[in-house]
């Protein structure tokens, strides 16, 4: 890691994308629990790393006039897990990113920050997708919003154009009520990335009730099974073994170090089929 | 437990307060004025001929204050065999093998430097595996291998891979394997997995103006760290002085000799500065040392009692580069390679293999984990095939007073009890052969011995001295990383000197210009050693101060004795405190006499032989054995295959509980860090390039706290050791050693599949458990009842003397295998005397279900196949019972009673298929084929053309199912028919 680093503090959006437009080679930081390592590993070598955590509305959850929640990308996931308004009313988040390293990591590493990373294996980013979320960002050229599942496009990879810094992610008020079961398999019972993860969501606030089914780890991006919620919407939890199939047939996994692709193929049908069981 | 003033007292750790305040000092947080900072040039190729190392570059670029590489330091090290030098010179043997070192004002500029070292290398063909390295024509990893220093009892071979190879021949395993009733052979592998302690490696060097050496590092012995670094630099001991302050954690990995030779290297490049050599958690990994693989392949013969009579042992050890120190690791697991057993005829090899792998070394267990893994596997499959509790087995078997181990030792009544460490541990996890089952929950049991593997005058010393107000202070070199030797010391001093625990200071953080001669922090040694060297000194000081005492009180000094911080007279009642004593004792008329009381005491093991080096035989090879047992109760997830470890009961016999909290301590840690070995952690390399993919801890996973077992039970028997310290023995390794045996134990009673290579992974499980299913889906022969007809005992006889029937037949009902030496010929003979049995227990009318149970047992699963033959057998016979029973001819209470025994198999116990017949029969359904020929048996109305054309194609089914089944329905009609003359 270099020893000659720039290291940038700006107060205000404005600031940090001018700061960012006037140097090819910066990067942003946030909590840095990925960028970090990345540097020392010699993957990333940044020349200046301007930081976002001064930036005060990016450090603030707001509620929006449709009832949904603004998550500042700079607010640190063990503030998110536990605020009132995800708990009541986007548990699905809070239940995700409970599995994500451990509860100090989380006092450090941002939720904006962990989908820029963009993990094939991010768990927060799979709660993301099943909840339309939508991701604010701004650049010089002016501000954007990109749908979460449009944002992901490969490890690593996301639809951010060189320069456009995430302001916030924004939870719409119609993703209310889901409640649900991130169902992860891990080599160690905590602190371990997802060999798989399996999230199943059910909200009984209309007819029929809706579904949701994310996936981690199984694919380049984290997914979301359009065709298994449909079959459940249409045809109830009964299609639990119809929906594991759906998933399945959506996931694309690879063998790694912590499992083969047949293996984790596998196990979305059966955390799938668990999960939509156990909502009924 | 008992407990003594100090001794057997739960005392709190006498180095608690300074951890947990943050005032023990690690090696990194040592400060050094303008400290320099090193990075080394490591080996990116796994094997390569080094052509050049250029350092000009480097040694001129900015902040760089030396640079050292091969050719300024030819010595070689390594604490038995010296096949390493500080750096590769003619070849690189793994990736990470050190080339060259920068020293430099920063971290930063020494990396930078490094990356300025330019080396030519000329690649070499890699191995990774010991079979690879084990081939005829192999590459060689050490060409140099016969010029290599070595001591005595260790035998590498020249122009080979061998680094070491010890055997073991005791008895005749030859004759006793040929006379064996069966045999068993598997074979059970261990991959090479790390250390991880929470402090990485980390040594601070400073060569003085005056030539002198003198290190800080972070290593388990001072002593042997001096004596490596003397020998690699060609210096006196006496100018080269190593500091160890407080260790976070070793394990095996800070044993022997570590980094400390790069740092000297650089510091005598620059005199006078200190110079720090840190690795990070990456190199750590596979940079330092690992724990050898092991490939073990096991063979067992047994009687027909179930005692084990021939038992052979081949271990190929996975050294990696470099064998200094693994090569004792397998000369430990060679004498050691029956484990807890007695088998009276052994042939055993343990080959240590040179590979280009990550550099084995020890590690907790020193081989212990790795073998049982193997041998304890072995023992609970031969006590399943065999019909017998694993418990009951393993008490049949194991070591105790009067037995002898592998080495020919015979064990006196003061080794310790096994057999009362595996009864505990099987009460309290419930091993009862009769319990419930519930599904996918599983329980198992594992042995475990361990002796310390060390050089046989491998000495401890200690000082003990006074300060003023009588404080008592104890020197000690061995090593207090965690374990809480420091603490025990005070214990043993407080209980012989009867002081309070709160009046003694020890010095662990040892100097070795300072402190007395230790050998090495390692072999579960150190409460045994310097816990008897303490004794020792803590009687030379009560006699000095008795002595003073005597002369001052005017009485016999043996009349004296120390209580309560004071010499007493007991006859009077006269008494004088330690303070007035200890610096020497002044009389009101101002003369003095006496003089500070300290003492220097040493402990040396006594009376250890070498082994034979042909055969390894010795009445005394070892100073001690520590054995224990565990047994775990584990859960599965069918559809996952994720385990998880319920419950853990651990029982050691040490001998004496010197401090209850610590060695609870050890123990939960030890179970724990099996569960990382047995379930998660391998080192992965890249088969292609030979680098580590997992050296990371986000990729190489040990346990964390949520997969330590809910309970953990922790038991000791107290056997007194002999030559302990108040009868105490060693502990530390033992504690990991049988845990992941167990666990696959217990997996293979959850849910009948077994995991031969460590570690037990999810997808392991899932893939076995989808293996065995393919398996089930295979449709069984179809079944039915029998049908009811006409039965004269006369046609029996008729068609019993006429039949025609298959070769295998005849050979299962006769005993008599066509060919013999074949499994498949033990499998006919065992088979043939077990159907006998049944056949007489069924004739005699036996309505006990625990008589057929034995024989039921040691058929089922007996010979290859779908459905074995010992299978087929009971199904043939259960089917000819059921028609003799509605001839009257077998009572039916006791065909109620065989049925009975059939029903309740183990699901474990055989094949899936055979397992469904089995079931199946126990209701009264019977292989369609096999019921035509069962009716037609008696039957005056069968035409003899029928029954041959139903035998006929009876006898088609399968490889030799149907052959089998045969003769089983035959050997009971025989039996009944013919009952003197059931051939």
């Amino acid at each position: 890691m270099r020893s000659d680093l720039d290291y940038l503090v700006p107060s205000s959006v404005e600031e940090a994308v001018a700061l960012r437009a006037a140097s090819a080679g910066a990067a942003y930081l946030l909590g840095g629990t990925d960028l970090l390592p990345q540097m020392r590993a010699g993957r990333k070598a940044p020349g200046q790393l301007i930081d976002l955590k001064r930036i005060p509305p990016l450090r603030e959850i707001r509620e929006t006039a449709d009832g949904g929640l603004s998550i500042g990308a700079a607010v640190v996931m063990a503030d998110v897990e536990v605020h009132p308004a995800v708990l009541g009313r986007f548990p699905l988040l809070a239940e995700c990113i409970r599995t994500v390293g451990a509860w100090p990591l989380r006092q450090r590493a941002t939720l904006g920050g962990n989908v820029c990373n963009a993990s094939p294996a991010a768990d927060a980013a799979v709660a993301l997708l099943a909840l339309d979320a939508a991701f604010h960002v701004v650049s010089a050229e002016g501000r954007r919003s990109i749908p979460a599942g449009s944002f992901f496009r490969g490890p690593g990879q996301t639809a951010l154009l060189p320069g456009e810094l995430l302001t916030d992610l924004v939870l719409p008020g119609g993703a209310a009520g889901f409640r649900g079961r991130y169902l992860r398999l891990s080599r160690r019972k905590g602190m371990d990335l997802a060999t798989v993860g399996v999230l199943v969501g059910k909200s009984s606030g209309t007819a029929p009730d809706r579904w949701r089914i994310g996936l981690a780890a199984v694919a380049p991006t984290p997914l979301r099974v359009a065709a298994a919620e449909e079959r459940l919407e249409a045809k109830g939890a009964a299609a639990a073994e119809e929906a594991a199939a759906l998933a399945v047939a959506a996931c694309r996994p690879i063998s790694d170090l912590r499992g083969s692709a047949e293996y984790r193929r596998d196990m979305v049908g059966v955390l799938v089929r668990r999960g939509v069981v156990e909502l009924g | 437990m008992s407990a003594g003033r100090s001794v057997g007292r739960d005392v709190p750790r006498v180095d608690g307060l300074d951890k947990v305040t943050g005032a023990a000092q690690y090696t990194a947080d040592l400060k050094f004025p303008r400290l320099l900072h090193v990075a080394v040039v490591r080996s990116p190729h796994p094997h390569a001929r080094v052509l050049d190392v250029r350092t000009g570059l480097a040694s001129r670029a900015p902040g760089v204050r030396a640079v050292a590489s091969g050719r300024d330091f030819p010595l070689h090290t390594g604490i038995y065999l010296k096949d390493q030098t500080v750096f590769a010179t003619d070849r690189v043997r793994f990736v990470g093998d050190p080339v060259a070192a920068v020293a430099a004002e920063s971290p930063e500029a020494a990396a930078e430097a490094a990356l300025l070292v330019e080396v030519d290398y000329e690649p070499l063909p890699p191995i990774f595996d010991v079979e690879e390295g084990m081939a005829e024509g192999a590459p060689l990893v050490h060409p140099d291998l016969g010029r290599y220093e070595v001591v005595p009892w260790i035998q590498p071979k020249a122009g080979t891979n061998v680094c070491n190879h010890l055997k073991i021949r005791k008895g005749d395993y030859e004759k006793a394997l040929s006379g064996s009733w069966r045999v068993f052979q598997n074979t059970f592998r261990v991959p090479q997995v790390q250390h991880v302690p929470l402090e990485p490696h980390v040594s601070v060097a400073r060569v003085d103006l005056s030539g002198k050496v003198e290190v800080h590092t972070s290593a388990q012995s001072p002593f042997t760290v001096r004596h490596l670094l003397a020998a690699c630099f060609g210096l006196s001991h006496g100018d080269v002085r190593v500091h160890v302050p407080y260790v976070g954690g070793g394990f095996g990995g800070k044993a022997g000799i570590n980094l400390e030779p790069i740092a000297v290297a650089l510091a005598m490049r620059c005199r006078g500065r200190w110079v720090r050599l840190m690795v990070d958690r990456h190199e750590e990994f596979f940079a330092t040392v690992v724990r050898q693989g092991l490939s073990a392949t096991l063979v067992t013969g047994v009687d027909r009692s179930g005692k084990v009579q021939a038992q052979k042992m081949h271990y190929l050890w996975n050294c990696g580069a470099y064998g200094g120190y693994g090569v004792n690791i397998v000369r430990a697991a060679g004498y050691t390679c029956g484990g807890a057993y007695e088998f009276p005829n052994v042939w055993g090899d343990s080959i240590g293999v040179y590979t280009n792998r990550p550099v084995g070394s020890a590690y907790r267990g020193f081989g212990m984990q790795e073998i049982h893994w193997a041998l304890e596997q072995q023992m609970d499959r031969v006590a399943l095939e065999m019909g017998i509790d694993p418990v009951e087995f393993r008490l049949m078997n194991c070591l105790g007073a009067g037995k002898s181990t592998v080495t020919g030792q015979v064990l006196d009544e003061h080794a310790g009890r096994v057999d009362l460490c595996i009864r505990r541990v099987a009460e309290e996890i419930g091993l009862d052969p009769a319990r419930e089952r519930r599904p996918y929950r599983g329980k198992g049991i594992a042995c475990a011995v361990k002796a310390p593997a060390m050089p046989n005058d491998a000495a401890s010393s200690v000082v003990l001295k006074f300060a003023e107000d009588a404080t008592l202070e104890i020197l000690i070199a061995g090593i207090d990383y965690g374990q809480g030797l420091m603490t025990v010391a005070a214990q043993f001093a407080a209980e012989a000197l009867d002081i309070p625990l709160e009046t003694i200071r020890v010095k662990g953080c040892p100097d070795t210009d300072l402190s007395p001669y230790d050998w090495q922090t390692v072999a579960s040694r150190q409460t045994w050693a310097t816990g008897n060297a303490v004794l020792r000194a803590a009687s030379e000081i009560g006699r000095q101060l008795c002595e003073t005492s005597a002369e001052v009180l005017s009485v016999p000094a043996a009349d004296l004795t120390l209580r309560g911080g004071h010499v007493v007279h007991e006859p009077t009642g006269r008494s004088i405190p330690l303070t007035r004593l200890v610096m020497g004792y002044q009389f009101p008329d101002g003369h003095a006499i006496g003089g500070p009381v300290a003492a220097t005491t040493s402990y040396l093991p006594e009376g250890l032989l070498f082994l034979d080096p042909e055969t390894s035989q010795s009445a005394k090879p070892v100073a001690k054995w520590t054995f224990g047992a565990q047994a775990v109760e584990i859960s599965v997830d069918p559809e996952t295959g994720q385990v998880t470890v319920e419950k853990v009961a651990a029982c050691y016999d040490v001998g004496r509980v010197v401090n209850p909290g610590l060695i609870r301590g050890q123990t939960y840690g030890g179970i724990v860090q099996g569960i990382g070995t047995g379930t998660m952690e391998e080192l992965v390399l890249d088969p292609k390039t030979g680098r580590a993919l997992n050296a990371s801890l986000m990729d190489y996973k040990i346990p964390s706290t949520e997969d330590v077992p809910t309970v953990m039970t922790v038991d000791f028997v107290e056997t007194p050791q002999k030559d302990g310290p108040m009868g105490a023995r060693g502990i530390g390794e033992h504690t990991m050693i049988p845990t992941p045996a167990a666990i696959a134990n217990a997996l293979f009673d959850a849910c009948g599949v077994r995991i031969s290579e460590m570690p037990i992974t999810a997808e392991k499980v899932w893939r076995a458990l989808k293996e065995k299913e393919k398996v089930r889906c295979r449709t069984p022969l179809p079944c039915r009842p029998l049908a009811a007809g006409p039965f004269s005992a006369e046609s029996l006889a008729r068609h019993l003397s006429s039949l025609p029937v298959p070769a295998r037949t005849v050979a299962l009902l006769t005993g008599i295998p066509r060919g013999n030496g074949s499994v498949d010929s033990v499998t006919v003979k065992w088979a043939h005397g077990r159907t006998r049995a049944l056949v007489g227990t069924l004739r005699s009318g036996d309505v006990r279900e625990v008589a057929y149970q034995p024989d039921v047992a040691a058929l089922t699963g007996l010979g290859p196949g779908l459905t074995p033959t010992g299978d087929d057998l009971l199904v043939g016979l259960a089917a000819m019972a059921s028609r003799l029973g509605d001839a009257g001819l077998v009572d039916p209470r006791a065909l109620r009673a065989y049925g009975g025994s059939l029903g309740g198999l183990a699901s474990a116990s055989t094949t899936p298929a055979a397992l469904a017949l089995l079931g199946n029969a126990a209701n009264g359904l019977y292989p369609s084929v096999l019921a035509a020929v069962v009716e037609s048996l008696g039957n005056p109305d069968v035409q003899p053309e029928t029954l041959l054309e139903r035998a006929a194609r009876l006898a088609a089914v399968g490889a030799h199912s149907g052959a089998d089944l045969l003769a089983g329905a035959l050997a009971l009609a025989l039996g009944i028919v013919f009952p003197e003359e059931a051939r």
